[in-house]
């Protein structure tokens, strides 16, 4: 190949590269800037947005909440996820992939669209909002990434390991226990902590569905909503270092690549 | 049965909701409540009042889907064929900030798009523009931005699957016949991953279509699109029928648009060996 090209292609990779995480630098660069408005030239350095944060009792009752909804719905999506992965994976290929191809719709559609469905149904069964309704709200659009993951795993499986175990009598749970999940460990915690990460993320259907409470991202929604108040930066960078270092951790045990 | 807990779930809580909200459409308000009926006056309403909102949102969805794609590709092709561990870097960079962010991505725009922002900043300082541009921010520039910003990882993935699908032997083959890189990119790579082209511009034209967030935090009083309608039927006006109808127009309208777009890619990237 020749240079010139080459270069061309190292110069739309930076670019590409500086587009992708630029935005997500800056909130973070500017959290620990004296500058209120978030501007340029950003002043010395300083922790006194994340000393704002830490004094308001509404972060700790947002992150409490954000923790109790985030660790339910990456447990449920990693019983519910696995067990539909591992039957999927014994599933004819056709087969399986459309089961897949509707248990994702809840990821390919707009989110408001299934906010606003999910709220209208509680609301019209008389169920009250809260943590209750947000972690089976959650569990629907987060359990997809667990199949999803562990189905990828699942197709590059030995099952002649299965097989032999099966024929030395052993039972499925057993098997499942002592042969699948020591290789697919890290696979399934991987996949749970993506599906935490959605969770903690998540701020529509959470939204719309918890009433009067507030998690982390509601939060910065409220921040934003009201005039100039610089700790949003802070509460951004904390919510962006635990969702994207969550997301580091999983593709790192999964070694998972699209 | 494996499978029992996860489409019980989806049943109950996807399902069954998204066919109670079809079900809505066709209901009315009386006295502020929800009342059963068999009406299509809330599609007329949404006809009459709302097209123009509709049509508006499907444009800007539509351009925000072809940059995404356009561009998910070129960084795909770079990672696939193009550079070893820069291209692992990107895809990384990729994928690690794929799940998370979703508001602070939003908000870092709207801080990064004013007369003061950085982007401004850069284009001055690199001596582009001598004034801040004022229209960067709370403009429908500013919402497609945002959106390709934050539809670019998950367009990504299915592309990159599909370059991965594309064995060596047609390539190298074509490159012996002496046939450039343009040339195999257009007959046989685009060919190749129609499929995840389209799965691609799939995902970035819905969530977009359906999004009210990015309007209301970038795109200013003249970028209404149909997701900030839809919430105010629900919310400020509390009309769910209305609401309702809304939202399924715009999933239908969405629906046709995908339908064409696929033929479009059909017709466009029909594999041409033997020719």
């Amino acid at each position: 190949m020749p240079g010139r090209g080459n270069l061309l292609w190292t110069g739309f990779g930076v670019l590409a590269l500086v587009f992708l995480l630029s935005p997500l630098a800056l909130v973070v660069f500017f959290s620990f800037a004296e500058n209120q408005n978030a501007t340029f030239p950003a002043g010395g350095a300083t922790l006194h947005w994340y000393g704002v944060l830490f004094d308001d009792p509404d972060f700790w009752k947002a992150l409490g909440n954000s923790a109790i909804v985030t660790l339910t719905v990456g447990l449920v999506s990693m019983v519910v996820g696995t067990a539909a992965a591992m039957t999927l994976a014994r599933t004819r290929p056709a087969l399986a992939n459309a089961l897949i191809g509707v248990i994702t719709l809840p990821i390919m559609l707009p989110p408001l669209v299934l906010a606003l469905a999910l709220a209208t149904g509680y609301s019209s069964l008389g169920l009250p909002l809260g943590l209750g309704t947000v972690i089976p709200s959650h569990v629907v659009f987060t359990q997809p990434f667990v199949i999803l993951v562990v189905h990828a795993q699942m197709a590059s499986f030995n099952m002649a390991v299965v097989d032999s175990a099966r024929d030395l009598g052993a039972g499925p749970w057993t098997i499942f226990r002592t042969v699948i999940l020591p290789i697919i460990r890290p696979t399934l915690i991987g996949a749970t902590l993506m599906a935490m990460a959605v969770s903690l993320d998540d701020f529509i259907i959470t939204y719309f569905t918890i009433g009067g409470g507030m998690t982390l991202p509601t939060m910065i929604w409220g921040m934003l909503r009201k005039a100039l108040d610089p700790s949003i930066n802070a509460l951004g960078a904390l919510v962006l270092v635990a969702t994207v270092g969550t997301s580091l951790i999983a593709l790192r045990l999964t070694r998972y690549r699209g | 049965m494996g499978l029992t807990p996860a489409f019980a779930v989806f049943g109950v809580f996807f399902a069954l909701p998204m066919a109670y909200l079809l079900v809505v459409t066709f209901w009315r308000i009386r006295r502020y409540r929800l009342t059963p009926d068999f009406t299509f006056a809330n599609y007329q309403n949404v006809y009459g009042d709302y097209l123009h909102a509709l049509v508006f949102t499907i444009v800007i969805a539509f351009v925000i889907a072809c940059i995404t794609t356009l561009l998910a590709f070129a960084i795909a092709y770079l990672i696939r064929f193009r550079s070893g561990l820069f291209g692992q870097v990107i895809l990384l960079s990729a994928l690690a900030t794929l799940f998370g962010g979703y508001l602070v991505k939003i908000y870092a725009w709207k801080a990064m798009l004013g007369a003061q922002g950085s982007v401004n900043l850069l284009l001055i300082t690199l001596g582009l523009i001598d004034q801040p541009i004022e229209w960067l921010l709370y403009s429908p520039t500013a919402v497609i931005l945002t959106l390709v910003h934050f539809m670019l990882p998950f367009a990504l993935l299915p592309i990159l699957a599909g370059l991965r699908g594309i064995s060596e032997a047609p390539l190298e083959a074509a490159r012996d016949l002496g046939a450039g890189p343009w040339r195999i990119t257009k007959d046989i790579v685009l060919p190749q991953c129609r499929t995840s082209l389209f799965a691609a511009f799939t995902l970035s034209f819905l969530i977009p279509a359906g999004d009210y967030v990015t309007p209301r935090l970038v795109g200013g009083t003249e970028t209404f699109m149909v997701g900030n309608f839809i919430e105010n039927l629900f919310i400020g006006r509390m009309n769910a029928p209305m609401g309702a109808a809304l939202a399924f127009s715009t999933l239908l309208a969405c629906a046709l648009v995908l339908l064409f777009v696929n033929w479009l890619l059909k017709r466009v990237f029909t594999p041409k060996w033997g020719h």
